[in-house]
């Protein structure tokens, strides 16, 4: 585990842009979909 | 990418074996949830054909005097002595879980050994929980003739059972390892799960509108958990702690969604090493025991007036099935002792049933999102050629044991609805299963205790990903989960129990 965490250190996968785009489009959706789905059930109670 | 194969006998030795060997037994641990907890639901059914198969099974009152604690759940076997209803429901529980452990390919001797002591301890401190003193809210309080009492319910006997069990996990490692073969917290609670389908088909049954309601606003809660709480943890552990995407995934996996399931059920998807979702997976544990012993009562301090806001924020925030489920028991019973003083009883059950409605639908869920990490990791970030992501693959990581919930609470809803009359004899016979699934609930509370074991956590390495987990657990999921819980359930109460 020591050594796994170290390597890492030493060779640091750098972001991809298509990881980039999976965070932000995923975290997106869900704020859209938080509003949308508060906004269902405050109309339908 | 290709089916999932696992090899009959995995050697067990290795990392990989071990992975392999981990994910078959969960497979197995939820058919067998399932056919367990369907046999006690059916057997409690047999009372509405007019044969009591149950009632002979041991209850504990809140007592005050030991020798009127226990008898037998059913009046018709009241004359009973205590302790053949006791003796009778241990050997009852031996004889099926030995079966299950059979198909677990078990060491069936010291299971039997782990299972008697498990029982042992655990009913005693069951037992101990419903002492008057510690359990009996204050409206109970003149009937028993007591001038006070810690209002915990007897539920408090869950959290004495945990306590028990981490210090024997902690401090007492001949025992834990005496006790080891029969520690299978996810069996229990699943097959607690199952049984508590029919006892929320119950509830559902007498407020129906108000159960469509529940279902509804968990399944919109459940949905941000994977969006809102996933990319934030994927994106702190691979930014700020520098993981790889090996690491990062599984961990956001496990801190977020469902713990140990999700953890395999993504490393699995991303082809990571099986180690990885074996190291998140004990993490996961350890923390859930930590956010199982605080988070109730930070509900009941805080929450009181919004018990099913409480109750969902357990569902979202507590990982593992059986700490998130245990958890909703426990806020369950504290919230109803905390309104019971001020004098309004709620119905029991219906925060539990939030806790358990929004867990189940997050582990739904689970091979969904494996199925949609898989193909972007197969398609776009590591691309092999060759890889195709089947739809199978969903099925397969689906846990089995919502199968035997769905069912028990469709039956149950099923009959009540054909058959109105019948309600009263469903809810007794749902009330003699109910005796099996405290049970199960207790062996989870003592097993997940001893299987937690803190001095992990001061293990090499095993810091970093505790201080991911402890960001992103206490300072992001616990919070947001408060305001996803906040936003689709205040204003939504239990049912009030008249009279």
């Amino acid at each position: 585990m020591t050594e796994e965490l170290e390597r890492m250190k030493t060779e640091y996968e750098p972001l991809l842009p298509v990881e980039r785009k999976l965070i932000w489009c995923t975290f997106a959706t869900g704020v859209v979909l938080l509003a949308l789905f508060v906004l269902i059930s405050r109309v339908l109670t | 990418m290709s089916t999932l194969k696992t090899p009959t006998k995995p050697d067990t030795e290795s990392p990989s074996g071990a992975a392999l060997a981990i994910a078959q037994t969960r497979l197995t641990e939820d058919w067998l949830a399932v056919w367990i907890g369907l046999f006690i639901f059916l057997l409690s059914l047999a009372s509405l054909l007019g044969t009591d198969l149950l009632g002979w099974s041991i209850t504990t009152a809140v007592w005050t005097s030991p020798s009127k604690a226990l008898a037998p759940a059913s009046k018709l076997y009241a004359t009973l002595p205590w302790s053949f209803s006791l003796a009778a429901t241990y050997v009852f529980l031996l004889a099926i879980l030995l079966v299950a452990a059979k198909f677990l390919g078990a060491d069936l001797k010291r299971f039997a050994l782990g299972i008697t002591g498990m029982f042992a301890l655990s009913y005693a401190c069951w037992f101990l929980g419903s002492w008057a003193y510690i359990a009996a809210t204050p409206d109970k309080r003149p009937a028993l003739k007591i001038p006070w009492s810690l209002s915990l319910t007897n539920e408090s006997g869950f959290i004495i059972a945990l306590v028990v069990g981490l210090l024997i996990g902690n401090l007492l490692p001949d025992v834990s390892r005496a006790l080891k073969e029969a520690i299978r917290p996810e069996l229990y609670i699943k097959t607690a799960i199952v049984i508590l389908g029919g006892f929320l088909g119950i509830a559902a049954l007498e407020q129906r509108q108000l159960a469509t309601s529940v279902i509804l606003r968990g399944v919109c809660a459940i949905i941000e958990a994977y969006l809102i709480y996933w990319p934030i943890v994927y994106f702190v552990s691979r930014r700020y702690f520098g993981f790889s995407r090996e690491w990062a995934a599984p961990l956001a996996s496990g801190i977020s969604i469902c713990g140990v399931s999700a953890a395999i059920a993504t490393g699995s998807a991303i082809r990571a090493r099986p180690v990885v979702p074996i190291m998140v997976s004990s993490l996961v544990v350890v923390f859930a025991v930590l956010e199982l012993m605080v988070l109730p009562f930070a509900a009941q301090h805080y929450l009181s007036g919004q018990p099913m806001v409480a109750a969902a924020w357990m569902g979202l925030a507590v990982k593992t099935d059986g700490a998130a489920v245990a958890s909703g028991a426990i806020t369950d019973s504290l919230i109803r002792a905390k309104a019971a003083a001020s004098g309004v009883v709620f119905q029991p059950g219906w925060i539990l049933g939030v806790s358990t409605t929004v867990k189940v639908f997050i582990d739904v869920f689970i091979g969904v999102w494996a199925f949609i990490l898989a193909w972007i990791w197969s398609s776009k970030i590591e691309r092999r050629q060759g890889d195709q992501v089947q739809f199978v693959e969903i099925w397969q990581r689906f846990p089995k044991f919502i199968l035997g919930y769905v069912a028990t609470f469709l039956i149950v809803v099923a009959i009540g609805i054909a058959a109105p009359s019948l309600t009263p004899k469903i809810k007794a016979a749902m009330g003699q299963a109910n005796v099996f699934r405290s049970i199960f609930f207790l062996m989870t509370f003592f097993a997940i205790g001893v299987m937690s074991n803190f001095r992990r956590l001061w293990q090499e390495g095993f810091a970093k990903l505790a201080a991911v987990y402890v960001l992103c657990l206490f300072g992001y999921i616990i919070w947001v989960g408060l305001l996803i819980s906040w936003l689709f359930f205040h204003g939504v109460f239990p049912p009030i129990v008249k009279g």
